[in-house]
């Protein structure tokens, strides 16, 4: 086993406290992406 | 009055039956016809299969909900088409048969002004010899039943580890073609962290197994993603993940053959070889349903129809990889033949893979076939519905609804360990699902600002917020239509 994931780092993931913060941050993250929408590909093609 | 056929009741299915029942008036008939009595939500399958969820919490009969909502249902599954009717029937038609009741075995012509054919992928284990769910030590998680009897598999394993034997656990695809990398991967992380959670993981050796040619490829040709505040590789990330929870892996396999206990598969190198194994979930190939069509004189259309899955609005035109374009793909998935026919979800066939077309030296095959998720899929359905709403209304065909792979983005949170504070997920969004190379040269086809990845319990937290918001919208509570697809 190589440790690639430091023991802060893995504290970091594993915090609750930030983890809620960036619980928040991502559901915000993939809603944009969500919102964002979606469309065709072909518009510009004459 | 029109009426509308959806054949499958799975994520576009559902998608597409319940948006067409809330936007259409009591007029226009919305029928289901699908063979499963249950709606199941799939992406949860990944902790039914670690035995952390009971399969009834991811499952709803789908009888009592549609009959509140108005919406008809058959318990049948479709068997051919006929989009111009026949002799005896005016209107285009699929012939069903029930599966279950006193109609069982029966046929019958459920006929249609607009059809969506949502059937998603046929699991076809038969590609691969020896690949049987709950035969040769070999499991899947692709329905609900399949994942409970893996939990079954893997806890006795764990038993027996428990008891001082080692134990070889393989993780991956199936066949040379196989897609839904994400979900074996979800499987092989849940269950990594499982064998710590019971104290055995010094007795397993825990192997990835995959048609991909580097890690993280995905189906999707991998990706660079923003991480931490740096452009990663999809592969270098997965490489890290691995690495820390000590998962081998070996890449390029195309598994052809399983027996008890032994997986073999060719390299791209051309060799053949074998990996033994006393616990395997190998996802299997997805192919079409294999159904038929008829015009109205009974003669074989089937290839205007499908090719493997159904042939939709996009660029089928055979081309090397170079030439490969986003505009390839489909943008309102409407058959060219038959207008009033649309396939979202998985049940259109793709023009082509995404990720490199690759072969062995023996000139087999091995790479990943194109995925399609759950969001992809619901948006699609529901860009389908809402065409087919305006046509009605409008009294005239309208496209105006349209979603490309190439214009569309896609989360994937990614469970990697069950637990409200021991879990862990690997959240992952994509923008757009296929590269656009042309619009975003520099960064591999996708735009980094929204392709990014993040590992960690908010992860957790997130997959399973997003477990209870679907099944909460596919029953059909109160304001449903708010949570996106
Ligand atoms: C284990 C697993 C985990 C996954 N995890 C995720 C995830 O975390 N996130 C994500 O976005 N995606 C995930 N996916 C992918 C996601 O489940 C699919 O993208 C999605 O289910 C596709 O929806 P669909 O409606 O096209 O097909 P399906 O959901 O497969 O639905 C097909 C429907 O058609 C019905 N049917 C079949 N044959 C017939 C017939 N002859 N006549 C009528 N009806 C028929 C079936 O009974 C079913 O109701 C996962 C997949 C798997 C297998």
């Amino acid at each position: 086993m190589t440790q690639r994931i430091s023991k802060y780092q893995k504290f970091k993931m594993m915090n609750p406290i930030i983890q809620f913060f960036k619980f928040i941050y991502l559901s915000i993250k993939i809603m944009i992406i969500v919102a964002g929408g979606h469309g065709g590909t072909r518009e510009n093609i004459k | 009055m029109s009426k509308i056929v959806i054949l499958g009741a799975g994520i576009s299915g559902h998608v597409a039956a319940s948006h067409l029942r809330r936007k259409l008036s009591k007029q226009h008939e919305v029928i289901v016809v699908s063979p499963n009595s249950n709606y199941q939500w799939i992406p949860s399958n990944i902790w039914v299969g670690i035995g952390r969820m009971k399969s009834e919490k991811i499952l709803f009969p789908l009888a009592p909900l549609y009959k509140r909502k108005g919406i008809g249902y058959k318990q049948a599954k479709a068997i051919s088409f006929f989009p111009e009717g026949d002799k005896n029937e005016e209107k285009p038609y699929v012939l069903a048969e029930y599966i279950i009741g006193d109609k069982k075995g029966q046929h019958e012509k459920v006929t249609y002004d607009y059809l969506i054919n949502a059937t998603g992928p046929k699991l076809n284990f038969e590609a691969t010899e020896g690949l049987i769910p709950g035969q040769n030590k070999t499991y899947s998680v692709c329905t609900y039943t399949h994942a409970d009897h893996a939990w079954e598999g893997l806890s006795e394993v764990i038993q027996q580890m428990k008891q001082g034997k080692k134990a070889k656990i393989l993780i991956g695809t199936g066949h040379a073609k196989a897609t839904c990398q994400g979900a074996a991967f979800e499987y092989i992380l849940n269950v990594e962290q499982e064998l710590r959670k019971h104290k055995v993981r010094d007795m397993a050796e825990v192997t990835w197994i995959s048609n991909e040619y580097q890690l993280g490829d995905f189906g999707m040709d991998g990706m660079l993603l923003s991480y931490k505040g740096m452009t990663l590789k999809s592969h270098e990330m997965v490489e890290m993940i691995f690495e820390d929870r000590d998962i081998k892996w070996i890449l390029g396999a195309g598994v052809n053959k399983v027996k008890d206990g032994i997986a073999y598969y060719e390299n791209l190198d051309g060799e053949i070889k074998g990996e033994v194994y006393d616990f395997a979930m190998l996802i299997p190939a997805f192919s079409g349903h294999g159904f038929k069509a008829y015009d109205k004189n009974e003669n074989d259309i089937t290839e205007k129809l499908f090719k493997g899955f159904m042939i939709v609005d996009a660029d089928y035109t055979p081309k090397p990889y170079e030439e490969w374009s986003v505009r390839d793909w489909p943008e309102t998935y409407q058959n060219p033949s038959y207008r009033n026919i649309f396939a979202p979800g998985i049940a259109f066939a793709p023009p082509h893979a995404i990720s490199k077309p690759r072969k062995s030296k023996n000139e087999t095959p091995i790479f990943p076939s194109p995925p399609r998720t759950g969001m992809p899929s619901g948006i699609t359905a529901k860009l389908v519905a809402d065409n087919i709403i305006d046509s009605i209304k409008n009294g005239k065909e309208s496209l105006h609804h349209k979603g490309s792979l190439g214009n569309m983005g896609a989360a994937c949170i990614a469970s990697a360990g069950f637990g409200m504070t021991k879990g862990s997920g690997v959240s992952i969004t994509t923008y757009p699902i296929v590269p656009d190379y042309e619009k975003y040269p520099k960064t591999q086809g996708r735009k980094l600002s929204k392709t990014f990845g993040e590992i960690g319990l908010a992860g957790h937290w997130l997959k399973l917020a997003l477990h209870h918001a679907f099944i909460y919208k596919a029953k059909m509570k109160p304001l449903w239509w708010l949570i996106p697809e």
